[in-house]
């Protein structure tokens, strides 16, 4: 699979999906006029990889950072199936690390973090504070 | 009433009423996108705490996105979604106490007892029910017709720090106007 890319814009966030080196990397804010528009090729890529590493699972771990600044609910919502896929697929054996990234005092990315954390079981959630 | 006099009284009664901006007319993603970036703007340079702009911001975008989405007076491209715009109010301000965020449109009228119904129960909820009905909806796969507005009020109501006032006033048989005010 193709790594898939896309650049930070004003609405949308930077995407780095390196499916060899097995990293996820979002960046920015998040409230596309179309999200499902936007996160739609993003899902469908996260599920042709999870039924690809399903078949042959990694040696290490598969690694989602999330470095977000601010998001609307339509992206929440976007945020919480990529999570349901990825807890999905740790529970099918596949090593699955999700940092998440707040601004040190941001009190939202702080509670949207503590709130995701609780799906969580089989991959480990980790929220990373930074300054 | 010479011109300049008319709209100077227009100008200052909002300014009375602590009106950062107002907009009235039909709004479209662009507008959004604008109207945030100024507030943000206007929000750092009066030096006002991150966590409040933020607040202030979200409450600001889940507003005008009902709007576009919701307003029962909207033109349409045959394109789709993007070229959407849509007939409302919006006004952000602030008083002693409190930044406000107020959205104003009008809507069908059982669309106008849908949502009455989902903010009386809302305003019924405390902070901690507030963010628990968050949580669950954010798991539910997304309602039937629906364009994520549930979700989008439940997002205002946890983010203001007041409870969200609303009214509805019927205009004709079919149609009401609508206005929701959040508090931060």
């Amino acid at each position: 699979m193709d790594r898939l890319q896309l650049p930070q814009t004003e609405r949308s966030p930077l995407v780095d999906f390196d499916f060899d080196r097995q990293r996820l990397y979002l960046e920015g804010e998040s409230y596309p006029e179309d999200a499902a528009a936007f996160f739609g090729p993003l899902i469908a890529a996260l599920d042709r990889y999870l039924e690809r590493l399903r078949a042959e699972p990694p040696a290490s771990p598969l690694i989602v950072d999330l470095r977000l600044a601010y998001f609307n609910s339509s992206s929440a919502k976007a945020f919480m199936n990529i999570f349901q896929r990825l807890e999905a697929a740790a529970c099918d054996g596949i090593e699955v690390r999700v940092n998440w990234h707040y601004q040190t005092d941001d009190e939202t990315m702080m509670e949207f973090g503590e709130d995701f954390r609780e799906d969580f079981q089989a991959a480990r959630f980790e929220l990373c504070v930074f300054d | 009433m010479p011109i300049a006099t008319q709209y100077f009284d227009v100008h200052q009664r909002m300014r009375d009423q602590g009106v950062i901006f107002s907009f009235v007319g039909y709004v479209s993603e662009g507008i959004l996108f604008s109207l945030g970036e100024a507030l943000k703007q206007k929000m750092r340079l009066e030096e006002t705490d991150a966590n409040v702009t933020k607040r202030v911001f979200s409450i600001f975008v889940a507003q005008v996105q009902n709007i576009i989405r919701y307003s029962a007076e909207r033109l349409h491209a045959d394109s789709g979604t993007p070229a959407e715009m849509s007939s409302g109010l919006i006004t952000v301000g602030r008083d002693a106490t409190h930044f406000f965020v107020v959205c104003g449109n009008i809507v069908g009228r059982s669309e106008g007892e849908d949502l009455r119904v989902r903010l009386d129960e809302l305003v019924r909820m405390d902070p901690d029910t507030i963010k628990s009905y968050y949580r669950e909806k954010l798991r539910e796969p997304p309602e039937a017709g629906s364009r994520g507005a549930s979700i989008g009020l439940i997002e205002i109501a946890r983010r203001s720090t007041r409870p969200i006032e609303f009214g509805l006033t019927e205009l004709d048989a079919d149609r009401a106007f609508f206005c929701l005010k959040a508090y931060i």
